[in-house]
């Protein structure tokens, strides 16, 4: 026998030890099975309640509209209906909303990426005199929920003070309140207050700035969190839907979203047009999470800057 | 190059930590300065106001002629090593020791100039594209320093550069920091906790304790003329032997006597030495000298003497000391004083 399987078996083995069950106990007939079974279901129950909504939707974009009325679990009983995706691209204006909802979300994502990073920057490494209570004061909103704000947010956005012009009717009255996120602001400020100081100090001291610090030093060091913040502020505007309905409107409604459109529209469009609609916007996310994940959430290699 | 002056500098923390107390000290122009002293002694404070880290409490500091106390660190022309690198992680060794460069608005071909020959002094030409994660520990340290090097500043400041580094590796890069700093010039300030470190490396050393400057001088001064008790024992491996003055007959309750181990010879007292007779307990043979820890009544004592002499360990033998080699100090504020008459 050569030593790698031994090597395998032996790590197995003391991952095992590691959990609730002991080795020793797998050995059991009862536990084996009884254990084992659970574990496969789990496996299964997830996958059906994680993907399968997903992959249904996909499959009934697909589905003439009769189809998925009279079998909604069958797969193609009556071929595949390609044309579905072309109704609802061209008679649908998916494309229009889904362009607006791109709009939206790049602006929310730039806004709320400013204010997280010069907020969390401002707290974290400038540390103004009064920084304790203003992040004390922005920790207590967090515990507001959102509802509660909706009216007078809504009255601040219709007659904002000093500007006295409603932003009601444009993409600011999105992007502006989209910035104002104390969640995203506290989660980055923990993540500057773990940067190490020394190279903030060697940055002064080899002549950086407030600013040239901030640009040149705390953001490159901080793709990881960069990465988190841009998927929560991406996602909340994509599937956004009180908001914008409420001061984009319907009178102007070339500017709605597909979170919002799409719902309004549902009553009066043929089931598998109205499905392929869904699919297509909900591809969006899933293709761009697909392309960022890797750039966004794997670790940038921070290490190696200070001794350990 | 500058010289540096402390001028009846304080640094009280916001807990009301006194961190330097009073701190006179002028730094000569070109002068390897060590800041020496146990942990907590408030080196790194020090340190830290010559570079414009943390505010001066009271006093002044002067870099040159100028008052640095309200100068931001990045006009006061000085680099800094730090005890654990502080490299740009996301940068390569070549953008780390580009970075001050650029900042300071110096010319691209001055900048490869500069970057190329301290890569090539600090053995790095070959790591250059590297990030600093892929670099081992010495090899950081050594971006570290060329990042100050390039800079070509009036002052090094440097905050225990080595203590990351193991043994070997430790003496190798203490040799390569003193001829660098021998070459350049450069006024310098190296923080350790180690006296060793300090005696082979300062033009000059400050022993601190608890905020408070004990004594400056070359390490010869030091080690031969230390004003109290603490710098005595401080200073020296292994540690002078510091015992009151009547167990040798000498002088009144009030004194303390202090010798070297290497001052104890074995064998009766002649003229002009003074002896005493005490257990040998260990005996730690070092190949070219050997380590006698020796018992007198209450006392532990330390001899260094020559292989040749033979102790037995569990025996009791007959020691001297040379008059000549004695220190005298005050018993109650442990400063140097006259031998007694
Ligand atoms: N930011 C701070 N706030 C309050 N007290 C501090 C601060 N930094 C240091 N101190 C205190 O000031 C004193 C001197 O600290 P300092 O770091 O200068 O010591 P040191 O001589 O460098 O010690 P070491 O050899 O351990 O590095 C210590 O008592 C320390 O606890
Ligand atoms: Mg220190």
């Amino acid at each position: 026998m050569t030593v790698l399987p031994f090597r395998r078996k032996q790590r197995a083995y003391e991952a095992r030890q590691q959990g609730l069950v002991l080795d020793d106990d797998w050995h059991r007939p009862s536990v084996k099975w009884g254990l084992g079974t659970a574990h496969v279901l789990l496996l299964v129950l997830l996958v059906i309640v994680g993907l399968g909504p997903i992959l249904w939707l996909f499959k009934s974009a697909i589905t003439t509209t009769q189809d998925t009325i009279v079998s909604p679990m069958a797969l193609f009983p009556h071929g595949i209906a390609w044309s579905n995706l072309t109704d609802a691209w061209n008679n649908l204006d998916v494309g229009l909303y889904l362009k607006n909802t791109v709009v939206v979300a790049i602006g929310s994502w730039i806004s709320a990426i400013f204010i997280a990073t010069t907020g969390a920057y401002a707290l974290s490494v400038l540390q103004p005199r009064f920084g304790k209570v203003i992040m004390a004061a922005l920790l207590t909103t967090l515990f507001v929920p959102a509802v509660v704000l909706l009216v007078p947010l809504y009255v601040e956005v219709v007659d904002p003070p000093f500007i006295h012009h409603s932003f009601a009717g444009n993409y600011f009255a999105i992007w502006l309140p989209e910035s104002a996120n104390a969640f995203n602001v506290v989660l980055m400020k923990r993540f500057f207050d773990n940067l190490p100081r020394e190279i903030f100090e060697a940055a002064r001291i080899d002549g950086c700035g407030p600013f040239r610090l901030f640009f040149n030093i705390v953001i490159p060091m901080s793709r990881p969190i960069l990465g988190v913040v841009s998927i929560f502020a991406i996602l909340a505007s994509f599937k956004d839907y009180l908001w914008p309905l409420l001061v984009l409107g319907d009178t102007n409604a070339n500017l709605q979203t597909v979170a919002v459109h799409l719902p309004q529209i549902e009553p009066f469009t043929p089931l598998g047009d109205f499905l392929a609609a869904l699919a297509l916007s909900a591809l969006v996310p899933i293709v761009g999470f697909l392309i960022f994940q890797r750039g966004f959430l794997r670790g940038t290699g921070l290490s190696g800057a200070l001794k350990g | 190059m500058a010289e540096i002056h402390f001028e009846g500098v304080s640094k009280v923390y916001g807990d009301g930590t006194r961190a330097v107390n009073d701190l006179d000290l002028a730094i000569g122009e070109g002068e390897f300065m060590v800041f020496v002293g146990p942990s907590g002694c408030g080196k790194t404070t020090a340190l830290r106001m010559v570079a414009g880290l943390e505010e001066i409490t009271d006093g002044t500091i002067l870099i040159g002629d100028r008052v640095m106390n309200h100068v931001s660190p990045k006009d006061r022309d000085i680099a800094m090593v730090f005890q654990n690198y502080a490299l740009y992680p996301h940068m390569t060794v070549e953008q780390n020791l580009a970075f001050g460069l650029k900042l300071h608005k110096i010319s691209k071909p001055e900048i490869a100039r500069r970057v190329h020959e301290a890569a090539a002094a600090l053995n790095l030409d070959q790591h250059l594209q590297r990030k600093p994660k892929a670099l081992s520990g010495g090899q950081r340290q050594r971006v570290a320093l060329g990042r100050a090097i390039v800079r070509e500043p009036a002052v090094f400041l440097m905050d225990e550069p080595l203590s990351n580094l193991d043994a070997a590796l430790r003496v190798q890069t203490r040799g390569e920091i003193l001829t660098l700093q021998k070459r350049l010039g450069t006024t310098t300030i190296y923080v350790t906790h180690d006296q060793v470190e300090a005696m082979t490396m300062g033009d000059r050393i400050a022993v601190m304790r608890e905020g408070v400057l004990q004594q400056q001088g070359t390490p010869e001064e030091l080690y031969t003329r230390p004003v109290n008790t603490f710098v005595a024992t401080f200073i020296g491996s292994p540690a002078m032997n510091v015992v009151p003055a009547p167990v040798l007959k000498l002088g009144s309750d009030s004194s303390l006597v202090g010798f070297r181990p290497e001052h104890i010879r074995v064998g009766p007292a002649l003229n002009g030495s003074v002896g005493f007779n005490a257990g040998v307990e260990v005996v730690e043979y070092l190949g070219d000298e050997q380590l006698a820890h020796l018992r007198l009544g209450e006392l532990s004592l330390v001899a260094k003497l020559p292989v040749a002499d033979h102790v037995e360990p569990g025996t009791a033998a007959a020691f001297a000391v040379s008059r000549e080699a004695l220190l005298f100090f005050a018993v109650d504020t442990g400063f140097l004083t006259d031998p007694p008459s």
